[in-house]
C-alpha cells in the first residue's frame, strides 16, 4: 500500500464512528434539540460495546449493546428535556459528566476480553487504485454506512417521520397546530440518535481499538456537534466534515512516520476551530434550523 | 352512526354544550351552548378575549375543556388532540402560526396528513383544489417566498383538501385586503352553497359578519350574550350585544369595526375633559418626527421600508392605515431603535437620531407603545421596575439602585395612570392585559417624549381599556406630542387621526386628511391599487 | 411575605431531596459493584469533615469551583450560556504561569499580576465568544464549547514547546509540562495542618462572591443585566446594548475563570500540565446549575461539591474509584433540575388565555 492509501485508509477507518454518531445528531438537531451528549451516548456505548462482546464472546454483539445503552441515553435526555422541560444544555452536560464517570468507575470493576470485529475486503472493488482499498476493506460495520446514509436521507427528506422532524425543527408551534406531537418526534429523534451515536461509540470500542479505555471518545462527540455545524445542516456537508476531521485524525498519526513534521495540536484543533470560521464567515448561508435550541410548551409564546 | 334529533331534523354538523373552560382565575368560556348547520356561514362574534378562540382550540383539540360536550353530527366526541380533530372533519384557518416557513407550500399541505408523502400526487390535488375555488397557488414555492395573502390561500387549500365537515376561520380578513376579503367572501359561499359544509367565521368586525354570516352566535366576556339570524339584525344591534351596554362611546366603535361615516369628523362629545380641533393650529409647518427615504432591509435580503417618508407634527395625530404585514413592523422596530436602516433620514425635532444603535430613539424623545405587549414590558420583573425600566440613570446613584426613589416614582406614576395593581412589587405578569398596556404607556409618556409611536394599541383590550387607551392618545396630542398611530383596523384610525397615511410593501403610497375622507379610495389604497 | 417563606422552605426540601436521592442512588451502585457502601461513606466523611484539616480541603477544592460559578451566573443573568469555563480556565491558568515564571520582581508583586493575567487570559478566550456572537451571531453554547477543546490543544502546545513554557531539561528529560512556580509566587495559606488551615484562595472566592451577590441585586449594572436576560427587546428599547452589557458579562465569567486557573495554580498546581483544569470548569458550571444562578446557594454548593472532591481523594484508600465523584455530581444535579419539573407535573400551573 502507497502511503496516501495508507492516510486515506484510517482516514476512514477514524471517521466511520464519527459518521454513524453524525448521521444521529444531524436528526436530533433537524428536529431542534442541539444534542450536546452525544458525548455520553458515544462513551456509554463504547463501554457497552466492549463489555457486551466481552460478555457474549462475540464482537458483533457489542455493536447491539451500544446501541441499546446509547438508546437509554437518548430516553434520557429525550424525557428530561422533551418532557420535564429541563434546560437540554444542562441535561446534556450532566449527562456527559455522569457517563464520563460511570463508564470509568464501572471499567474497574469488570476484566474485560479484548476482541474486534473482523476486516471485509470486497474482492474486486477493493482492488481500485489509491481508493478501493480504503474504501472497500475495512471492518465490516462500517459497511453499514453505505446503506445507513442514504437511508437516512430517505427517511429525513422523503418519509412523512422526516417531513414531521423537519417540520418541528423549524416552527413547532405550527407543527403543533398542524396536528403534530412536537415534544414526541424530538424524543424519537434523540433514541434514533442514541441508536447511532451508540453504534458509533460501539464501533470505535470492538472496530478500531478492540477494548475499553476510561474517556476513549476523548471530545468525539463534539466533534461530531461540529461536523454537523460546519456542514450547515445539511447531511452531506455534515459527512463530509466527519470525513475531513477524520481525514485530519488520520494525518496527524501518519505524518510523523512519514518523516514530516506538522503541529499536531492544530491538528486535533482544527475540527473545532473550522466549523467556527465556517459559521463565522458563512452565518447567512449555513441555515440552521429555525427553532434549534428552542424547547416547546404548548400555551407558552 | 348519525342519529336525528328527536323533531326529526337533521343535528347540526357541529353542536358544543355547556363548555366551560378556566385559566386560573380567569373564565374563559362559561357553559357555552353553539350549533353550526350544514350549508350556513356560522359568525361567532365577539371582542378580543370574549373567549371565541378558547372556544375554538376546544375543538381543535389544543385546549381541554373543564366540562360540557362535543358533538359531531349528534354524535357526542371527545376531541384530545388536533388529529382527532382533523379525522372528525374539523379544520381551521389560523391567524397566525400554522404554516411552516422554510418548507414548500406541497410540503405544508401534506403535514399533517397521514400516510405515505407523495410528492407528486399531492401537489396535483393542491392545483385542482385551488383551481376549484379560483385560488391562485404555487405548490412547489416556498412558503417563505409568499406574501400574506398568498399565505392565507395556501392556508385555505390546505384545510379544503381534508374534505372537512366544519370549516372555521379565525379573524381571516385581518391580513387581507378589501379585494381579496370578498374574494374570500366568494370561496366560502361555494364551500356551504355548493359542498354543505359548515363554516364558522369568528370575528369582531361587524361589517364582515354582517356582510358574510347566514346566523351569528355573540360572545361577550366568556358568555354566549344572543344569537341572531344575520338577515333580521343590523350593526347597532351587533354592536349593543357584543358591548353589553348602548355604544356611545366612538371609541369603541372604532375598536370593533362599528362607524357611521356619514357622522361628523372625530369631534369628542363636551363632556370630554380633553378635546382636540380637527385642524391644527400650533405649530402647524414644524415636523417633529420626520422620516425621509427610509429604506431597511431584512437579514435575507428582502426590503422591509421601501423609501417611506413621512411627516408628523406636534399635536398631530396621524394614522398609519394598511394590511398587516406591509411593513407596519419594522416601522415600530425603527422606531424603537431595534432596526438599522440602510438609507434616509429619520429626524426627530428636526435632530437626527442615529437608527438602529441601543436607546437611540427613546434617548431622541420617541416614546413606544409596541404591538407586541409581551416585548413591550418584563413579565419577571415587578410593577415598580418595569415602570422605570426607560429611565435607569434616573432611578440610580453612585451606581447602585436607589430603592425608595424607584418605588416614589412608581408609586407616583401607579396613581396617575390609574393602575389597578395589588403592589407596584406585584410581578407584571399578575397584571391584566389593560393594565399591562397601561403600564407601558406610563413609562413612555412619564418621559414627557415628543412622539409617541402606538401601534395597535387597542388590540386584545376589553372596552373599558380601550377606552382609556384612546382618551390617553388624543390627550397626549391635545399636550402637543406628534402622535403617530400604527392599526390595521381602519376604523380605529378614522375615529382618531387628523391625517391618515397608507403604507403598502414598506412604502406610503397615499394619504388624505380627515375631512376628504373617501373609505373605498383608502381601501384600494390599502390594497396597492391606486394613489 | 409569609408564601416567600414557604416557597424558600418548599426549595430547601427540594434540595435536601435531590441530594438524598443522588447520595441513594450512589450508595446503590457502590453497593452493587464494591460492597457495602459504608465504607465509601465512611472515607468520603474522614477527607472531607472529620476533623480541622480535612474541612481545608474541602474549602480548597471549594474555591475554584466557586469562582468559576459566579462568573456563569452573571453570564445566566444576561441571558448569555457560557459552558466553555474549562478552556478559560485552561487559558487562565496558561497566561497565569508564564506571568508567574517570567515575571521578575517582589513575589507578593509577581503573585498579584499572575491572578490577574490570568483573570485576562479568561477574559480573552470568552471574549472570542462573545465577539463571534455579537459580531456574526454565532451561539454562545455552541462557540464556547469548541473553543475548549482548541484551547485545550493551545495547553498542549505550550507545555510542548520549550520557547513557550516547557520545563527546563532536567537532565535529558523534558516533560510535557512547566517548571514550578516559585515558593514566592504561591497563595499564602493560613495556619498549618492538622490545625485549622486554608489557602487564602478560599478568601478571594467568599469576597468575590459576597461582591458579585450585591451588585447583581443591587447596582445599577446588575438591573440592566437582569432587563438584558429577561427581555432582550424591551432592553435595547430602553438603550441597553446587548453586545456591550452581554459582552462584558460573556468576558467577565471568563474572566472569573481564568482567575480560578491562577488560583489553581498557584494554591495547589503549582505547575501547568496538560490536565492542569482537571474538570473544575465543568464541574463550577454544574455548581451555578444547581445554585440556580443566585450567588448565596452557590456558596453552599461550592461548599457541598468541594466536599465531595476532598472526599473522593481518600476514596481509593478504600479501594474504590474517585471516579464515583463526578458520578454523585452529575446525580445531584440531575435531581435538581429534575425535583421542579417534577412539582410542576403534579401541580400544573394555570396558563392563561
Amino acid at each position: 500500500m502507497s502511503s496516501v492509501e495508507t492516510i486515506l485508509s484510517s482516514a476512514v477507518r477514524l471517521s466511520v464512528p464519527l459518521t454513524f454518531a453524525a448521521c444521529g445528531e444531524y436528526v436530533a438537531e433537524r428536529a431542534g434539540t442541539l444534542n450536546i451528549s452525544v458525548e455520553a451516548m458515544m462513551l456509554s456505548g463504547a463501554y457497552a460495546g466492549a463489555l457486551g462482546s466481552s460478555v457474549m464472546h462475540n464482537a458483533g454483539a457489542g455493536l447491539v449493546w451500544g446501541v441499546v445503552v446509547g438508546v437509554a441515553v437518548g430516553m434520557m435526555h429525550g424525557n428530561l428535556s422533551h418532557r420535564f422541560s429541563a434546560n437540554p444544555f444542562v441535561v446534556g452536560i450532566t449527562l456527559n459528566v455522569l457517563a464520563l464517570g460511570l463508564t470509568s468507575y464501572l471499567l474497574a470493576t469488570v476484566t474485560m476480553q479484548p476482541r474486534q470485529v473482523g476486516i471485509l475486503t470486497i474482492p474486486v472493488l477493493s482492488h481500485i487504485p489509491i481508493v478501493g482499498r480504503p474504501l472497500f476493506s475495512q471492518r465490516w460495520p462500517a459497511f453499514g454506512l453505505y446503506a445507513l446514509v442514504p437511508f437516512v436521507w430517505w427517511v429525513v427528506q422523503r418519509k412523512r417521520w422526516g417531513l414531521e422532524l423537519r417540520a418541528v425543527g423549524e416552527n413547532p408551534r405550527a407543527a403543533d397546530v398542524t396536528g403534530i406531537d412536537v415534544n414526541r418526534r424530538r424524543r424519537q429523534a434523540l433514541l434514533w440518535c442514541g441508536a447511532l451515536a451508540g453504534l458509533g461509540g460501539a464501533f470505535l470500542a470492538v472496530g478500531e481499538v478492540g477494548t475499553f479505555n476510561s474517556n476513549m471518545t476523548a471530545g468525539r462527540g463534539y466533534i461530531v456537534i461540529a461536523a454537523v455545524i460546519f456542514g450547515g445542516w445539511t447531511l452531506r456537508g455534515t459527512i463530509a466534515g466527519c470525513f475531513l476531521f477524520g481525514g485530519a485524525d488520520a494525518l496527524r498519526l501518519a505524518l510523523p512516520a512519514l518523516g514530516y513534521t506538522l503541529n499536531s495540536q492544530a491538528l486535533v484543533a482544527a475540527p473545532y476551530l473550522l466549523p467556527l470560521i465556517v459559521m463565522c464567515f458563512f452565518a447567512q448561508r449555513s441555515r440552521q434550523p429555525a427553532a434549534l435550541a428552542q424547547p416547546f410548551e404548548r400555551g407558552a409564546v | 352512526m348519525t342519529t336525528s334529533g328527536p323533531t326529526g331534523v337533521t343535528p347540526p354538523a357541529i353542536e358544543v354544550r355547556s363548555i366551560t373552560k378556566r385559566f386560573g382565575p380567569v373564565l374563559a368560556c362559561d357553559r357555552i351552548d353553539l350549533s353550526a348547520r350544514r350549508g350556513e356561514i356560522h359568525g361567532v362574534l365577539g371582542q378580543n378575549g370574549a373567549g371565541k378562540t378558547t372556544l375554538m382550540n376546544i375543538l381543535l383539540g389544543l385546549v381541554a375543556p373543564d366540562a360540557g360536550e362535543i358533538l359531531v353530527d349528534g354524535t357526542a366526541v371527545a376531541i384530545h388532540d388536533p388529529i382527532e380533530a382533523a379525522r372528525l372533519g374539523l379544520a381551521m384557518v389560523h391567524q397566525h402560526f400554522s404554516l411552516i416557513g422554510p418548507l414548500t407550500v406541497w410540503e405544508n399541505v401534506t403535514l399533517g396528513e397521514q400516510g405515505r408523502v407523495d410528492a407528486g400526487r399531492t401537489i396535483r390535488r393542491v392545483h385542482e383544489t385551488a383551481e376549484r375555488y379560483g385560488l391562485a397557488i404555487d405548490a412547489r414555492a416556498r412558503v417563505d417566498d409568499l406574501t400574506t395573502g398568498q399565505r392565507q390561500r395556501v392556508e385555505i387549500v390546505k384545510c379544503l383538501m381534508r374534505d372537512p365537515r366544519v370549516f372555521i376561520l379565525d379573524e381571516p380578513t385581518s391580513v387581507l385586503t378589501a379585494a381579496e376579503s370578498l374574494e374570500l367572501f366568494g370561496v366560502l359561499r361555494t364551500v356551504v352553497r355548493e359542498e354543505n359544509r359548515a363554516v364558522i367565521l369568528i370575528s369582531h368586525k361587524l361589517d364582515e359578519i354582517l356582510h358574510a354570516t347566514d346566523r351569528v352566535t355573540i360572545m361577550r366576556n366568556g358568555e354566549v350574550v344572543g344569537r341572531v339570524e344575520t338577515a333580521r339584525t343590523d350593526a347597532d344591534e351587533l354592536a349593543r350585544e357584543m358591548i353589553g351596554r348602548v355604544v356611545s362611546l366612538e371609541s369603541v366603535g372604532a375598536a370593533i369595526g362599528h362607524l357611521d361615516l356619514d357622522a361628523p369628523p372625530a369631534v369628542p362629545p363636551a363632556a370630554r375633559p380633553v378635546s382636540v380641533s380637527p385642524t391644527i393650529t400650533r405649530d402647524r409647518e414644524r415636523a417633529m418626527l420626520s422620516l425621509r427615504d427610509v429604506t431597511a432591509v431584512a437579514a435575507d435580503g428582502r426590503t422591509l421600508l421601501d423609501r417611506f417618508s413621512l411627516d408628523v407634527r406636534r399635536g398631530e395625530i396621524v394614522g398609519l392605515a394598511g394590511t398587516e404585514g406591509n411593513g407596519q413592523k419594522p416601522l415600530g422596530d425603527l422606531l424603537s431603535s431595534l432596526l438599522p436602516i440602510v438609507s434616509g433620514t429619520v429626524e426627530v425635532g428636526g435632530v437626527p437620531v442615529r437608527c438602529g444603535r441601543a436607546g437611540a430613539m427613546a434617548a431622541a424623545g420617541i416614546g413606544v407603545v409596541p404591538e407586541d405587549r409581551r416585548a413591550a414590558s418584563i413579565l419577571e420583573l415587578s410593577v415598580a421596575e418595569n415602570l422605570v425600566v426607560g429611565d435607569i440613570d434616573g432611578i440610580c446613584s453612585r451606581g447602585f439602585v436607589n430603592r425608595r426613589r424607584l418605588r416614589a416614582l412608581a408609586q407616583a406614576r401607579v396613581e396617575q395612570f390609574a393602575i389597578t395593581t395589588e403592589s407596584i412589587d406585584a410581578p407584571m405578569s399578575s397584571l391584566s392585559g389593560g393594565n399591562q398596556q397601561r403600564v407601558v404607556l406610563a413609562r413612555e409618556l412619564s418621559r414627557n417624549p415628543g412622539v409617541l409611536v402606538a401601534a395597535q394599541p387597542t388590540r386584545g383590550l376589553d372596552v373599558g381599556a380601550i377606552d382609556y387607551m384612546t382618551e390617553r392618545i388624543r390627550a397626549a396630542a391635545a399636550s402637543g406630542i406628534a402622535v403617530l398611530l400604527i392599526s390595521t383596523e381602519l376604523e380605529e384610525l378614522v375615529a382618531l387621526a387628523h391625517r391618515i397615511a397608507v403604507i403598502h410593501r414598506g412604502h406610503i403610497v397615499g394619504e388624505t386628511a380627515r375631512e376628504d375622507l373617501d373609505l373605498q379610495r383608502l381601501g384600494l389604497m390599502m390594497g396597492g391599487l391606486a394613489s | 411575605m409569609k408564601a416567600r417563606v414557604g416557597s424558600a422552605t418548599l426549595t430547601l426540601a427540594q434540595f435536601a431531596a435531590a441530594i438524598a436521592a443522588a447520595l441513594g442512588a450512589s450508595a446503590i451502585l457502590v453497593a452493587l459493584t464494591h460492597g457495602p457502601a459504608s465504607r465509601v461513606v465512611s472515607s468520603m466523611y474522614d477527607g472531607s469533615v472529620n476533623g480541622w484539616g480535612s474541612l481545608g480541603y474541602t474549602l480548597d477544592y471549594a474555591a475554584p469551583l466557586l469562582i468559576v460559578a459566579l462568573g456563569t451566573i452573571v453570564t445566566v443573568r444576561a441571558g448569555q450560556f457560557n459552558i466553555g469555563q474549562e478552556g478559560q480556565l485552561m487559558m487562565g491558568g496558561l497566561a497565569g504561569a508564564l506571568v508567574a515564571i517570567r515575571l521578575p520582581g517582589p513575589g507578593p508583586l509577581v503573585l498579584v499580576a499572575a491572578l490577574a493575567a490570568a483573570a485576562a487570559g479568561g477574559a480573552l478566550w470568552a471574549g472570542v465568544g462573545a465577539l463571534l456572537r455579537y459580531w456574526r451571531g454565532v451561539d454562545i453554547v455552541i462557540s464556547s464549547l469548541l473553543l475548549i477543546f482548541v484551547a485545550a490543544q493551545v495547553l498542549a502546545y505550550a507545555v510542548n514547546n520549550p520557547w513557550f513554557i516547557q520545563e527546563r531539561a532536567v537532565g535529558s528529560v523534558r516533560l510535557a509540562e512547566s517548571d514550578q512556580i516559585s515558593s514566592h509566587v504561591r497563595l499564602p495559606r493560613l495556619g498549618h495542618y492538622p490545625h485549622a488551615n486554608v489557602g487564602s484562595g478560599v478568601l478571594l472566592a467568599l469576597a468575590l462572591a459576597l461582591t458579585v451577590g450585591l451588585l447583581l441585586t443591587h447596582s445599577r449594572w446588575g438591573f440592566r443585566l437582569r432587563v438584558l436576560g429577561l427581555n432582550p427587546v424591551a432592553a435595547r428599547r430602553a438603550g441597553i446594548d446587548a453586545a456591550l452589557v452581554g459582552g462584558a458579562a460573556i468576558v467577565l465569567s471568563g474572566a472569573f475563570a481564568g482567575l480560578a486557573g491562577g488560583v489553581v495554580l498557584t494554591s495547589s498546581a503549582y505547575r501547568l500540565t496538560p490536565t492542569f483544569s482537571n474538570n473544575i470548569g465543568w464541574t463550577g458550571l454544574l455548581v451555578a446549575l444547581v445554585a440556580r444562578n443566585d450567588s448565596g446557594a452557590a456558596i453552599a454548593t461550592a461548599v457541598l461539591f468541594g466536599a465531595l472532591e476532598a472526599g473522593g481523594s481518600f476514596l481509593s484508600t478504600a479501594g474504590i474509584p474517585t471516579d464515583l465523584v463526578p458520578i454523585v455530581q452529575a446525580l445531584v444535579v440531575l435531581g435538581v433540575v429534575l425535583a421542579p419539573a417534577l412539582l410542576r407535573r403534579v401541580r400544573p400551573a394555570a396558563v392563561p388565555a
